[in-house]
C-alpha cells in the first residue's frame, strides 16, 4: 500500500512540476522615434540543388511530383532568412501579416499581431507556408487545413549537441476544415530556438521556424532585404538564422531615429 | 509492517481496491502531461548523443519523442497480436476479430493420449473443443502519449466428450466473456533512415469479471444441467491486471516486435477459484511487399499456471477439465500472417488482416486438450 502512496505522490510532485510555465517577458509600449535596422542578405557560393520528391501521397491535389527548394538566392541575395533583434524587453505591438508559401503550394502564415504573435498555419495546396518562419512561445499555433485530404501534422524542437536532433512536440491529424490549436511551451522547447514542421504523409512538406520572443525580427524577401524598425534606442545582438546555412550574430547599437544599416553574408550549406 | 497491515484489513480496502485499480488505470493518463515524457527523454540523453553522432555522419537528423507513424500495412502488428500499437491524439480505432481455435487431441506433458486412455483416470473425457471468439475493441488516442483500449468479447464454446460406456454428448456455452479495458503508454521512439524506428510501448490493463462462470448445460451425468467445467465458463470472475511492454521496429521494408504480456488474477472469484497466472510473449516480423500489403511470421510463446480452488458443484475426479491442477502448461506457437491496407475513404484507413498457426511444440499438465490450430481474422478502421 505505502508503495502504491509513495509513487502516486511522486506522480503528482511530476505532474504539479509540469504544469508549470514560465512568464513571458516582453512588454508592449508606445516606442517614441524609434530607430530602424535594414540590410542585405548576401549568399556567396552556390546553393544546394532542390530536393525532388515523387511518389507521394494525395497527387490530385499535391502533384505527382514537388520540389523543395530549401536554399532560395536571387542575384546573389537570400531569401527566407530570419533576422532577429534580441535583448528587446518593451517595445511595439506584434505587427499583422502574412507569409505565402512557395507556389504550387498556397500555404501561408498569418500574423494576427497585436500583443502577442498569433500564428496561424493555413495549410493549402499540400503547403503549410513559406519554408522558413517565426512562432512565439506560450502563445497558440491554429492549424488549418484548406486541403480536402489529410495532413498528418508532426512539430519538432531542434536540438542536440549539432542540431541533429529532432525531439517530438505533437504528432496528430490535421483533417479538412478542421483547426486544431497547439502551444510550444519553453519547457518543452528545453532550450531549443528552432522548431520543425513537417506532414507524415507527404515528406515535401517541412517548415522551419525560428522562436522568437518579441515582434522585433524581419524575414528576408526576394532581393533578401530585411528591416526592423521602431527600435528603442539600446544595444542589441542582432542574429540572422536559415535553417540550412546556419546562424550568424553581430553586436547593434542603436540611437533614437537612427539608421542602421548591416548586412550578413551566409557562404555554404552548413547543415 | 503495522500501518499497511491495518489499511489491508480495513473495510475501505476491502470493498474499494479493485475500484481503486480502475481509478488509477484511468487516472494515470489525466495526470500524464509532456513533462513526464520529458523526463524519460532526459534518461535517454546518452543514447541520443551517440546516436546523433552516428547519423550525422550520413547528413540525417535524429527523431526521438513519443512520436507514432502509421502509413503502412505492418504499422499493425499481425491480427493475433492485441495491444501492439498506439494511436495519435484524437485519432479513434474500431476493429473486429473473429478468432477460431480447435483443440482435437489430448495430451500429458508432450505425448499424446488416446481418448482410451484418459478414460483409465476419468469416468469422461473430452474428445475436442472449438472455441470462437467475436472480439469488438476500440482505441482511441486519448493524447500524444496514451492511447485507451476496450475489448468486449463474445464468445461460443463447444466441447464433445466420451463416456467409459462408449456414449457420446457434447455442452455447449456462449454469451459475453471479460471486458478489457487498458492503456497504452508511448514510452519512447528513435528514427533516422539508416537506423530504422525503434519505439518502446508499455501497456496497463484490467480484464473485468463481466463473462459469465456459472455456465450450465446437460450432461448424461447429472441432468437436466450442471455447472460446466472450467474450459467451458465466458469469463474468469476475477479482476485480472494486464501488464505488458513492447518492443516495435521497422526499417523501409521490414518492422518486427517483440511483446512480453501477463494475465494476473487478482484473488478469486465468487465461486471459489482463479485462473492460473498466464504470462505471453509474442515474437514477430513482418515484409512490407508494397505500400498496401504485408505478410508476417510470429512465435507465440504461452505459459499458464494451473487453477487455484475448484468449483464446488463440479467434480475434479469425474473429468480431466474440472481438475484445477489440470489447466496448466505451455506451448510455442508458430503463424503466418497477412495484412492489407486499403486505401483510405472519407478519411477512414482501412485494414484487413489473418493469421493462421498452431503449435511446433506444446507441454500440458495433463491429461488435457491439445490445440491443433488457431486463426485470426480482422477488419479494422481508423478515423
Amino acid at each position: 500500500m505505502w508503495k502504491v502512496v509513495t509513487v502516486a505522490m511522486i506522480w503528482c510532485c511530476l505532474a504539479i512540476l509540469g504544469s508549470g510555465r514560465a512568464a513571458m517577458g516582453y512588454e508592449v509600449a508606445n516606442v517614441a522615434n524609434g530607430a530602424t535596422i535594414a540590410g542585405k542578405i548576401v549568399f556567396a557560393g552556390t546553393p544546394p540543388a532542390p530536393r525532388v520528391f515523387d511518389g507521394q501521397k494525395d497527387p490530385e491535389v499535391c502533384g505527382k511530383e514537388r520540389t523543395l527548394t530549401r536554399v532560395v538566392v536571387n542575384e546573389g541575395f537570400l531569401k527566407g532568412a530570419v533576422i532577429v533583434l534580441e535583448g528587446v524587453a518593451k517595445g511595439k505591438p506584434f505587427a499583422r501579416q502574412n507569409f505565402r508559401g512557395e507556389l504550387p503550394g498556397e500555404g501561408e502564415f498569418h500574423h494576427g499581431g497585436g500583443s502577442g504573435l498569433s500564428l496561424e498555419v493555413r495549410t493549402k495546396g499540400c503547403n503549410f507556408g513559406p519554408f522558413t518562419g517565426v512562432l512565439t512561445p506560450h502563445d497558440p499555433v491554429r492549424f488549418l487545413n484548406h486541403d480536402p485530404m489529410r495532413h498528418t501534422l508532426h512539430t519538432f524542437a531542434v536540438g542536440g549537441e549539432k542540431g541533429g536532433v529532432l525531439r517530438t512536440l505533437h504528432n496528430r491529424h490535421l483533417n479538412p476544415d478542421r483547426v486544431i490549436e497547439r502551444t510550444f511551451e519553453e519547457g518543452d522547447l528545453r532550450k531549443s530556438r528552432v522548431v520543425r514542421f513537417a506532414c507524415n504523409r507527404h515528406d515535401f512538406m517541412q517548415n522551419w521556424l525560428y522562436v522568437v520572443e518579441t515582434p522585433y525580427f524581419s524575414i528576408s524577401d526576394e532581393k533578401g532585404q530585411f528591416a526592423i524598425d521602431q527600435v528603442p534606442p539600446g544595444r542589441y545582438q542582432l542574429v540572422a538564422w536559415h535553417p540550412i546555412l546556419g546562424l550568424r550574430k553581430k553586436e547593434v547599437t542603436v540611437e533614437e531615429g537612427g539608421q542602421v544599416e548591416l548586412n550578413f553574408t551566409f557562404s555554404r550549406a552548413g547543415r | 509492517m503495522k500501518g499497511a497491515e491495518l489499511v489491508r484489513n480495513s473495510y475501505f480496502w476491502k470493498v474499494y481496491k479493485r475500484k481503486f485499480a480502475v481509478i488509477l488505470l484511468l487516472g494515470l493518463p489525466l495526470s500524464w502531461n509532456s513533462s513526464h515524457a520529458a523526463v524519460l527523454d532526459g534518461m535517454m540523453g546518452g543514447v541520443e548523443e551517440s546516436l546523433e553522432v552516428r547519423v550525422s555522419k550520413k547528413g540525417e537528423k535524429l527523431t526521438v519523442g513519443n512520436f507514432y507513424t502509421a502509413e503502412r500495412p505492418d504499422a499493425h502488428a499481425p491480427i493475433g497480436v492485441m495491444g501492439d500499437h498506439t494511436h495519435n491524439e484524437g485519432e479513434f480505432m474500431f476493429s473486429y476479430r473473429y478468432m477460431q481455435m480447435y483443440m482435437g487431441h489430448n495430451q500429458n506433458g508432450t505425448t499424446d493420449l488416446s481418448v482410451g486412455d484418459v478414460l483409465q483416470q476419468f469416468m469422461i473425457a473430452p474428445t475436442e473443443m472449438t472455441t470462437k471468439m467475436h472480439m469488438f475493441s476500440s482505441m482511441l488516442g486519448f493524447n500524444k502519449t496514451v492511447t485507451l483500449m476496450a475489448m468486449l468479447p463474445y464468445v461460443s464454446k463447444s466441447m464433445n466428450h466420451q463416456t467409459r460406456s462408449g456414449q457420446t454428448f457434447t455442452t455447449d456455452a456462449e454469451g459475453f466473456g471479460d471486458i478489457k479495458l487498458s492503456s497504452l503508454w508511448r514510452l519512447y521512439a528513435v528514427s533516422a533512415p539508416s537506423i530504422g524506428t525503434h519505439r518502446l510501448v508499455f501497456n496497463f490493463g484490467l480484464s473485468l469479471p463481466t463473462g459469465s462462470i456459472t455456465e450450465t448445460d446437460q450432461t448424461p451425468m447429472s441432468p437436466p444441467e450442471s455447472i460446466l467445467p472450467f474450459p467451458m465458463q465466458l469469463g474468469a470472475g476475477t479482476v485480472n491486471i494486464l501488464p505488458g511492454l513492447l518492443y516495435g521496429g521497422e526499417t523501409e521494408r521490414i518492422s518486427w516486435g517483440l511483446q512480453a504480456v501477463g494475465d494476473l488474477p487478482i484473488g478469486e472469484n465468487k465461486r471459489g477459484w482463479a485462473v492460473g497466472d498466464s504470462y505471453f510473449v509474442n515474437g514477430w516480423g513482418a515484409y512490407r511487399w508494397t505500400n498496401w500489403l504485408s505478410t508476417s511470421a510470429r512465435l507465440n510463446w504461452q505459459w499458464k499456471a494451473n487453477y487455484d480452488g475448484r468449483d464446488p458443484a463440479t467434480n475434479p475426479n469425474m473429468i480431466q477439465t474440472a481438475n484445477p491442477e489440470l489447466q496448466g502448461g505451455q506451448r510455442l506457437n508458430a503463424l503466418g500472417g497477412i495484412n492489407i491496407l486499403f486505401p483510405e475513404w472519407m478519411e477512414v484507413e482501412n485494414r484487413l488482416a489473418i493469421e493462421f498457426g498452431g503449435p511446433i511444440y506444446q507441454y500440458l499438465n495433463g491429461p488435457q486438450l491439445g490445440l491443433d490450430w488457431v486463426l485470426f481474422a480482422g477488419y479494422q478502421f481508423v478515423k
